[in-house]
């Protein structure tokens, strides 16, 4: 047996009209830039599988300037992501005897130390071209 | 009742959605800016490093995988919230059926490695 429950209409543009709703929308779709993103990792796997020749190409074609919009839009949303997520974060993880506010800034200087931390590590092991390596 | 999936894709979601907050931005930084200008050769032989190494293939696999499945979850939940006319099972099954391809496409790919 189905339950059939009443459900009040609402059109597809229900958020447009409140800007907290428009944020919440806003932060939802960081989401797309980011699968992208992650399409854009996959096929680099694959091309890196099939040789350093392939690899060599993928590499060229990122150089693009669509491309490189692209990864810059992919940035913001990803940094607008760890914003919003790392705000909610102390109300997921609650630890007696930490307030929130400490579990929020822990979290936003593990972000910090993260990613600088990733970039350095691709910095010593990616000299880039015509640089000082 | 019927069991629901809705924990596992949560939690699949949930670890993506750290993951991307705590490295995302350095590592789209990376990939998207630094690699494509990097010595090619240089960098050929990074990933090949990485990838030689177990931990390393765990840490490409988690960097793919993970926000795979948190971007899917969102852009599902999404299209609903829009009250996208699509199917629900389908617009699932569409979602959760392409991280899991390219997640086993990808360890597989770093398997035979």
């Amino acid at each position: 047996m189905t339950r059939k429950p009443y459900r009040a209409p609402q059109r597809w543009n229900w958020w447009l009209k409140n800007p907290a709703y428009r944020r919440y929308l806003l932060r939802e779709a960081t989401a797309l830039p980011l699968f992208v993103y992650a399409l854009v990792l996959v096929s680099g796997l694959y091309r890196y599988t099939q040789g350093q020749l392939a690899f060599t190409r993928w590499l060229e074609a990122l150089q693009a300037p669509g491309w490189l919009v692209f990864h810059a839009v992919a940035v913001a949303a990803c940094v607008l992501h760890a914003v919003t997520w790392i705000e909610l974060v102390p109300k997921l993880l609650v630890v007696p005897g930490i307030s929130g506010r400490s579990i929020k800034r822990g979290h936003q200087v593990a972000a910090l130390i993260g990613s600088a931390l990733v970039d350095a590590a691709a910095l010593a092991s990616w000299p880039l071209a015509g640089g000082a390596s | 009742m019927k069991r629901s999936n809705e924990p596992i894709a949560w939690g699949l979601f949930g670890a993506g959605g750290m993951l991307l907050a705590l490295i995302g931005p350095g590592l789209v930084l990376a990939t998207g800016f630094l690699l494509p200008f990097a010595e090619p050769a240089a960098a050929f032989h990074a990933v090949d490093a990485l990838v030689a190494h177990p931990l390393g293939k765990v840490l490409l696999l988690a960097f793919i995988a993970l926000p795979l499945y948190h971007t899917v979850h969102r852009l599902h939940h999404g299209l609903q919230e829009l009250h996208a006319p699509l199917p629900h099972g389908l617009v699932a099954l569409v979602c959760y059926g392409s991280a899991t391809v390219l997640t086993i496409a990808s360890a597989s790919w770093l398997l035979v490695r």
